[in-house]
């Protein structure tokens, strides 16, 4: 199967060392054009030297970088057509907005009249018709946020690229200005490489995100993908939170593997790989995947518990379950609807899921 | 702060006030004394002293050449020292402390030792005494002021403007003069009024390299030598008032410029 027609850009086995340390590791993956690409990771995993690769600010150690057939590994930011949103956003501050966004523009030697008319189009865009005239310090963070994706776009890129552009946002304009990036993105169609170590950043705006740990790729996917299916516990712990499920493999029944864990026998599934009888495995089964019953539900094989722990949260009560009579680890976290929370008795309840969601982690 | 010590406080600043003071109100009221020689008592006032010098070709050619000499260092010291600061501020390499401090020696080293090493120089040279020496000297003297100005300001420029700049097209030349040179306007305003001031007021390095042509303050040197008299006053409170517009000037648009940038 092969995505080449779609293709845009192909990060082609590329390592990046600083002195002797790698912050990126053999990277090969292929980014197709329109595609909201997120890379997440803690800091230090490599995803903003990654960027900063694909941007021509540093010149990867080994491998190469395909931009739309071409290979631009050595060439200087200036001389690819790649742009990128700063972290601080690097407004010019001596420049208006109408400057900042016109300087890309003049660089490429367009006429005065294009400049104006791309100028004024991507105001018109970003919602900042009447803002060409003043000077960065007179703008909010919001809209300076605007101004730098406007400048980065006025050069029609073929890649943009952010890194972490809303860390800077406080937390009640970072969500409206999510909503409106992914909107931007697709209005016009581009391809946005994202970087951010916020995971729900990454889940909320993303087609597709690599989360990246210690220079490599620890998981490519959709964010359903990487919520539900998580293939590593990097990835079942670094996005939302799980239970992380300890057992020894007893086989197979029905397509799915039966695990023992601490006593009880509890079904999951392994999303691409076979995991061999008598294995040590570990597996990630999310607490809103959790489905608590006041009574035994018919015709399931739900397993009983018994609440020893509750918080209170508003719109739902997050539960610690003591699940089976043996085993000091076998605790699960869940959550109760209100309705549920009230109907529960002495703490006693029965707790089952949809197998495909208790997700058996690789290694 | 007790009553007493604030009382005391105001005493000692009120006669620090004086004590800075005086001498050029003495020095700005003689310069309209209606007699030829300095001091008390004054008996009439006159404004001939002023139209003596602006009519004398002596002081007025002092004053031009002097002028031409400050012009030309401020512009040779803001390219050296801009030089000197772009080099060094961004790059890391071995003994880039022996360079900066080589680089900063000549703002340090005594006044006269430096005019006498310099008039050694340009005879080794073979530079002729005069204008050309005198500029050489003042520049000289001015490089480091405007490197660490300089280079305090480029310090602040976050490294992310100049990428945006490359990012959008520029080359290092073009990032640099649209990026960066704007950025360190505010520098180069108060580093070149500066060496302006520097080079207008030096005497010791004027005395030394000059030839024939004398300096203002070679001039007033001279006039002095022949005794005091209110045409000095005179010639020196025109000094002080054009010094001090300028200072004043250039203090006010850093300050205006600064707050535009500091985003």
């Amino acid at each position: 199967m092969s995505h080449d027609a779609q293709t845009i850009v192909h990060i082609e086995n590329m390592t990046k060392r600083f002195g002797n340390v790698a912050a990126v590791d053999g990277l090969d993956l292929k980014i197709r054009a329109g595609e909201f690409v997120t890379f997440l990771g803690p800091s230090g995993c490599g995803k903003t030297t990654t960027l900063r690769v694909l941007g021509g600010f540093e010149i990867p150690t080994e491998g190469r970088i395909i931009l739309d057939g071409a290979d631009v590994t050595r060439l200087p930011p200036n001389r690819r057509n790649v742009n990128m949103v700063f972290q601080d956003y690097a407004l010019f501050p001596h420049m208006t907005v109408g400057q900042n966004i016109a300087f890309g523009l003049e660089l490429k030697g367009k006429t005065k009249a294009e400049i104006d008319a791309r100028t004024r189009e991507l105001l018109e865009f970003l919602q900042l018709g009447g803002f060409r005239d003043r000077t960065p310090d007179q703008l909010s963070g919001g809209q300076r946020q605007r101004v730098a994706l406007a400048r980065a776009l006025a050069p029609d890129p073929k890649l943009l690229l952010l890194d972490e552009p809303l860390g800077a946002l406080d937390a009640k304009l970072r969500g409206q200005v999510q909503v409106e990036l992914k909107d931007i993105q697709k209005r016009t169609g581009k391809t946005f490489v994202f970087v951010t170590h916020d995971q729900e950043e990454a889940l909320t705006m993303s087609d597709r995100i690599i989360v990246m740990n210690g220079g490599k790729v620890e998981q490519d996917g959709t964010p359903e993908d990487l919520y539900f299916r998580p293939q590593s516990r990097f990835v079942a712990e670094f996005i939302g939170e799980t239970n992380l499920i300890s057992g020894t493999v007893r086989g197979m029944e029905n397509g799915s593997v039966l695990i023992n864990w601490n006593g009880v026998d509890i079904h999951g599934a392994a999303h691409g790989h076979r995991p061999t009888e008598g294995s040590k495995v570990t597996a990630s089964l999310r607490l809103e995947n959790v489905l608590c019953h006041p009574q035994k539900p018919a015709n399931s094989n739900a397993i009983e518990g018994r609440v020893v722990n509750r918080l209170f949260k508003g719109s739902r009560t997050s539960v610690d379950i003591r699940v089976g009579d043996t085993g000091e680890g076998a605790l699960l976290k869940a959550y109760l609807d209100p309705g549920d929370a009230s109907r529960i008795r002495d703490d006693r309840l029965w707790v089952n899921w949809d197998v495909s969601h208790l997700s058996i982690l690789q290694a | 702060m007790s009553r007493n010590t604030r009382i005391l406080m105001s005493v000692i600043y009120w006669a620090f006030v004086v004590y800075l003071f005086v001498p050029l109100v003495l020095m700005v009221t003689m310069g309209f004394k209606d007699s030829k020689f300095i001091g008390f008592p004054i008996r009439g006032w006159t404004l001939d002293w002023y139209s003596e010098i602006f009519r004398s070709a002596e002081v007025l050619g002092a004053f031009g050449y002097t002028m031409a000499i400050a012009l030309s260092t401020t512009f040779l010291s803001l390219v050296i020292g801009t030089w000197i600061a772009a080099f060094l501020g961004p790059h890391k390499f071995r003994g880039k402390l022996l360079v900066f401090a080589l680089a900063c020696m000549p703002a340090v080293i005594p006044g006269i030792i430096s005019a006498i090493s310099l008039r050694i120089y340009i005879q080794f040279l073979q530079i002729d005494t005069g204008m050309a020496a005198i500029i050489l000297g003042h520049t000289i003297h001015n490089v480091p002021f405007v490197a660490l100005v300089v280079m305090a300001r480029l310090a602040t420029l976050p490294k992310s403007h100049i990428e945006a700049a490359r990012d959008l097209g520029a080359d290092q030349l073009v990032a640099f003069s649209r990026v960066t040179l704007p950025y360190l306007k505010p520098a180069l305003i108060g580093a070149g009024v500066f060496c302006m001031l520097l080079s207008f007021d030096d005497f010791v390095r004027s005395f030394f390299l000059g030839s024939y042509q004398p300096t203002l303050p070679v001039l007033i040197f001279a006039k002095l030598r022949s005794g005091m008299s209110p045409e000095i006053n005179a010639i020196s409170t025109v000094v002080l008032v054009i010094t001090a517009i300028l200072g004043i000037w250039a203090e006010r648009s850093m300050r205006r410029m600064n707050k535009g940038t500091s985003v």
